[in-house]
């Protein structure tokens, strides 16, 4: 396949980078608190300058925080949980159904089995019923969300170990002696990447939406730490009154997830063009 | 193939829609008159008014059925089904009923009905999340057909309160179609009849035309469940519903500005408070939690986060409450005396947890979260859903957080529903004890005397002002929107009574 | 064929069961009704009575080989919270959640495919860079947001459309494209590849040969042969509808087993949770079954794999 420079891929490329900088460099780019109230100074439209001097570009929310500094401060919260959930899920998905692959026998059918049992629970479902377990709080809602979305790692890499585990090097090297762990990193791992790695693509997008879904049940990030997410499940009541409280998060968690999901879309294209999967 | 066959769909799907939009305009304006159209944020749990305790069954099922005694619109407590009441002794009270009330069946309702009524909901069979606001009637006996006697456990000063919840039931129909028949096609004898609970989507009711209280002023009445408040807004705006259940305060300004709506608000029984915990954690030492007192803008939030639409209360009750004493004030809003007091008692930096659940407003609870944190306290805020907000906050006192908010309401207007079950030793809530105040309190609710129990409710209130396991912050105010034509004055019980409402 | 039907068969029924086991467990953890229940300031023992009388207080394996005696007798009980059989309820529920799949993957798949089909054609020029722009767009923005912008556009703004509720198919409308936006991309990729397939093939050029249009080439062969997978995608997805049905109901007041759902976990009606799981786990396995079979007997090479 010919290689070509998707137009719009650099461009897409530049935004996510730019989020990315921005989530890092947050504290150095905020120019107020984003947890800083100040009731008297509530839905102030952007643009508002203080009499004290202080500049609120994107005016501020319910709360009279500078929601600037918040959409800057978002950006950490939406990437973190999309990117650790992303990360722990692909961990345990992906070793899972290698393993179920390779073995098969028994292994595969119980594990196989138990991802066919996770993946016919609604996800949100599953969620909201761990969250109600678990509690809140950052670290959980990483466990919950790589509780149910490591299953979809572990079908896309049981599926694809069984194609790759008949070629016939990695026959060679498994008669030669080979370690079971040694094979399984050095020689399937990256011949099935290319497919996992659109997978994780997808599910970085969904992963962003799922944790402002969440954010929209009362269940997401805590307050008042800031996601892009719980901000705009705030400002929706605030459409017709106070449109920047909404209009900004929701802009800026558009434009990532829908770059990311031109990514995807490229990646898909690029490397597992037959997949049916979403 | 397949495309041709959906997009033929689509577009059958798409005229579909425009002619019932074209059909349905017209024929809503007419009807407009006789069907007045409620949104509430969930259908009704159940119709059978024994059962269940949540407010939007009972806007229901309080429109099916007649009530023992009930309140007027100031609050005090008025015939009904009983005419007038006396007390014997301390323990037995006489109630004599109306003779001309007839269920939506034909049947008349007697004594009999009542006394069923009574034994039924106090029947630990019926599984009823009411038995505990009846368990203090132990008999109730039918002397004639038009009279009752109760007898209670002891002298019940809030028996009255109490029997305002109670829902008359007719025992021949109940018997005959057995608990769950009647839960889904109940009978009453209030101004509405059931005609038709599509459950999870809306109840409809018809006018009971032969209702003893005068003509029902709809033919229909439809009781909607929208769950979202952005939804029952866009609801109101549309036209699709006449009035609206529950919204923020910031919406309820917002709606203000609509010529076509009006927004209706009355100050309820309802006391928004914090909960701080005296039994562990920072909040354990009274200078802590007399800090927090101080370090909490009362009236900014109300100005600012309730749109002036709450009224700052010095103790844990509100006007509409016996026994709530206007005079105890409560602490003034003062930073630098709140800050001394947690440096005197060496608490700086300290970390709190605040508990929360989506059904408390966000907004007050990362206000007061800041207040806090400003006074040189760290406040964790903990989000949970509302069954496990409830698990923990009356579970053990480690495991209670040390603040958390409420908007307390025991539909009694006495303060023996709100500071008893709140701070008396023993109760679930309650992460604090006191001997003196269970001395008061209990003493307070077995005895007749008003005299005394106000006495003793004074006593009780000091204490609780000296030792600060709660804060009282404001009385709060029920929200509605309608339709500029619908004439209604919302109550402070939170009643959702159709027969006061009219179209202008 | 009919060995590995059964097969499979035994080991949906397994994996049914599981989950059964798993929610139950999960939401025995997760406390239980009674607090939610009494009326605020009931006093402990009212607590405790009514705890009692319901059976939570027991133990979590007595009450869980209750509820499986229960159900092998198909007795799926009756909720504590709105004392009505649960079958009954979810029943009631079920028809309204069919409606809006149905109605969602109509959009997707009436939206999605024209659109997949004429990337395919414009491939490489600016239309396909604005189709794909736009079925992408469709997913990227959370439904609780989409769905409030609908209502107030299209409900209160225009006035075209119901703001909520079921009444008739008009008030399906924007539920529908609001769910259905979410899988428009699926349908749109899988349209294009087949279409981009398919276009290469001798017999689309033979067509065009014989001097048919380009267009009715592709209508005639085209899509008959891109059918399958478009079928079983679509079985596929109705597994992500309901999910995606949770927020999309609770926004548009549309009375479905998504809403119904999140309402239970909330009020910890058990029993109502375990019966939508129990259905949707049957309908999640009984497609992907379906759609093995399919492909088993479409495509022998498939069944020797597995």
């Amino acid at each position: 396949m010919r290689r070509r420079i998707h137009p719009g891929l650099a461009l897409v490329a530049a935004v996510l980078l730019l989020i990315v900088a921005v989530a890092l460099f947050a504290p150095w780019l905020a120019p107020a608190d984003p947890t800083r109230q100040s009731l008297l100074l509530r839905l102030k439209p952007p643009g508002t300058q203080t009499a004290a001097g202080q500049m609120f570009w994107l005016g501020t929310d319910d709360l009279g925080r500078d929601l600037l500094s918040r959409v800057i401060f978002g950006a950490r919260a939406s990437l973190a949980v999309a990117l650790l959930s992303v990360m722990v899920s692909g961990v345990v998905g992906i070793t899972l159904g290698m393993l179920a692959g390779w073995f098969r026998g028994w292994v595969e059918t119980v594990l196989m089995r138990f991802v066919d049992i996770m993946l016919s629970i609604p996800a949100i479902l599953l969620a909201v019923l761990t969250v109600a377990v678990l509690g809140p709080g950052f670290g959980k809602l990483i466990l919950v969300l790589a509780l149910t979305r490591w299953s979809r790692y572990a079908r896309v890499a049981y599926a694809q170990t069984l194609q790759v585990a008949g070629l016939p090097y990695i026959k060679a090297s498994e008669l030669a002696g080979a370690r079971t762990a040694r094979i399984l990193w050095r020689h399937i791992l990256p011949n099935i990447a290319g497919p996992l790695l659109v997978v994780a693509t997808i599910e970085f997008g969904l992963m962003i939406l799922f944790e402002a879904s969440l954010s929209f049940l009362g269940l997401g990030i805590q307050p008042p730490a800031p996601s892009w997410g719980s901000m705009m499940s705030v400002g929706r009541a605030y459409v017709e009154r106070a449109w920047w409280i909404v209009a900004f998060p929701g802009a800026a968690l558009f434009v990532l997830v829908f770059c990311v999901n031109i990514l995807g879309d490229v990646l898909r294209d690029r490397l597992d063009p037959k997949s049916t999967l979403r | 193939m397949r495309k041709h066959h959906a997009m033929q769909l689509l577009t059958k799907l798409a005229t579909a829609a425009a002619l019932c939009a074209i059909l349905v305009a017209p024929s809503l304006a007419q009807a407009a008159k006789d069907l007045l159209t409620i949104d509430a944020p969930n259908d009704a749990a159940t119709l059978d008014p024994q059962l269940q305790w949540d407010t939007d069954s009972y806007g229901v099922y309080r429109n099916i059925f007649d009530n023992l005694v009930t309140r007027d619109g100031t609050g005090t407590i008025v015939p009904q089904i009983a005419t007038a009441w006396r007390n014997i002794d301390d323990t037995h009270v006489v109630f004599d009923l109306r003779s001309d009330v007839t269920f939506q069946d034909g049947t008349p309702l007697t004594a009999d009905d009542v006394v069923f009524s009574i034994k039924r909901i106090t029947n630990p069979a019926l599984n009823s999340a009411q038995l505990s606001q009846f368990d203090q009637i132990i008999d109730a006996t039918a002397e004639s057909p038009t009279r009752v006697l109760l007898t209670t456990k002891a002298p019940y000063p809030v028996l009255l309160a109490q029997l305002v919840k109670l829902s008359i039931v007719p025992k021949a129909y109940v018997e005959r179609v057995g608990n769950q028949e009647f839960n889904v096609r109940p009978i009453g004898s209030g101004p509405y009849r059931v005609r038709e609970w599509q459950k999870g989507v809306q109840v409809v009711l018809d006018a009971n035309a032969t209702y003893w209280r005068g003509t029902p002023p709809f033919k229909t009445v439809i009781f909607r469940a929208v769950p979202d408040v952005s939804t029952r807004i866009a609801d109101l705006k549309s036209g699709r519903a006449d009035l609206i259940r529950l919204m923020p305060p910031d919406e309820a300004v917002a709606l203000k500005s609509n010529a076509a709506l009006t927004v209706l608000t009355v100050p309820t029984e309802r006391v928004g408070y914090m909960f701080i915990n005296a039994q562990a954690g920072v909040t354990a030492d009274p200078k802590v939690r007399k800090a927090i007192a101080y370090g909490i803008d009362k009236q900014g939030i109300i100005d600012a986060l309730l749109q002036g639409f709450g009224k700052p209360v010095g103790s844990i009750g509100a006007e509409p409450i016996f026994g709530y004493l206007p005079d105890i004030a409560g602490y003034p809003y003062d930073p630098a005396k709140a800050r001394a007091l947690i440096k005197e008692a060496g608490a700086e930096g300290k970390e709190l947890t605040f508990l929360t659940s989506p059904a408390y407003d966000r907004r007050i609870v990362e206000a007061i979260q800041q207040m806090v944190n400003d006074i040189g306290l760290k406040v964790n805020i903990t989000m949970l859903d509302q069954a496990s907000f409830l698990r923990r906050r009356q579970g053990t006192p480690n495991d209670a957080g040390n603040l958390a908010i409420g908007v307390w309401s025991c539909a009694c207007q006495d303060a023996d529903g709100i500071i008893f079950p709140l701070f008396r030793t023993g109760s679930s809530w309650s992460k604090y004890s006191n001997a003196a105040f269970d001395t008061a309190v209990d003493a307070a609710r077995s005895t007749l005397d008003t005299g005394k129990r106000l006495a003793n409710y004074r006593t009780a209130y000091d204490i609780l002002r000296e030792d600060v396991p709660g804060l009282g912050l404001y009385q709060s105010y029920a929200f509605y929107a309608a339709r500029k034509e619908l004439q209604w004055q919302p109550t402070p019980n939170e009643a959702l009574f159709v027969m006061d409402m009219r179209w202008k | 064929m009919l060995r590995y039907a059964l097969g499979r068969l035994l080991q949906s029924v397994v994996a049914v069961f599981g989950v059964l086991t798993i929610v139950f467990v999960v939401m025995r953890f997760a406390g239980d009704p009674t607090l939610l229940l009494m009326p605020e300031g009931a006093s402990q023992e009212a607590i405790d009575a009514l705890r009692h009388s319901l059976g939570f207080d027991r133990p979590i394996l007595v009450q869980y080989l209750d509820y499986l005696g229960n159900l092998a007798r198909l007795d799926f009980g009756v909720s504590v919270v709105q004392h009505i059989p649960v079958l009954d309820i979810v029943a009631a529920r079920l028809p309204y959640t069919l409606e809006l799949a149905t109605g969602a993957l109509l959009v997707a798949i009436g939206l999605g495919l024209p659109a997949g089909v004429a990337m395919a054609m414009g491939r490489g020029g600016w239309l396909e860079s604005l189709l794909g722009t736009a079925v992408l767009a469709g997913q990227s923005m959370p439904t609780f947001l989409s769905g409030v912008l609908l209502i107030a556009v299209f409900g209160v703004w225009l006035g075209w459309l119901p703001t909520s509720g079921a009444d008739d198919l008009s008030a399906l409308v924007l539920p529908a494209l609001c769910l259905g936006a979410l899988s428009m991309s699926t349908f749109a990729r899988v349209a294009r590849i087949a279409m981009i397939d398919e276009l290469g093939r001798d017999y689309v050029r033979a067509a065009r040969a014989r001097g048919m249009s380009r267009l009715s080439a592709v209508l005639r062969h085209v899509l008959r042969n891109a059918a399958i997978p478009v079928v079983t995608i679509a079985a596929l997805e109705i597994g992500n509808l309901l999910a995606g049905s949770v927020i999309v109901e609770t926004v548009f007041a549309w009375p479905g087993i998504g809403q119904l759902a999140i309402q239970s976990i909330q009020s910890r009606d058990f029993l109502i949770v375990q019966m939508i799981v129990l259905l949707t786990s049957v309908i999640y396995v009984l497609t992907s079954l379906l759609a093995d079979v399919l492909y088993g007997v479409l495509d022998p090479r498939i069944r020797l794999a597995r």
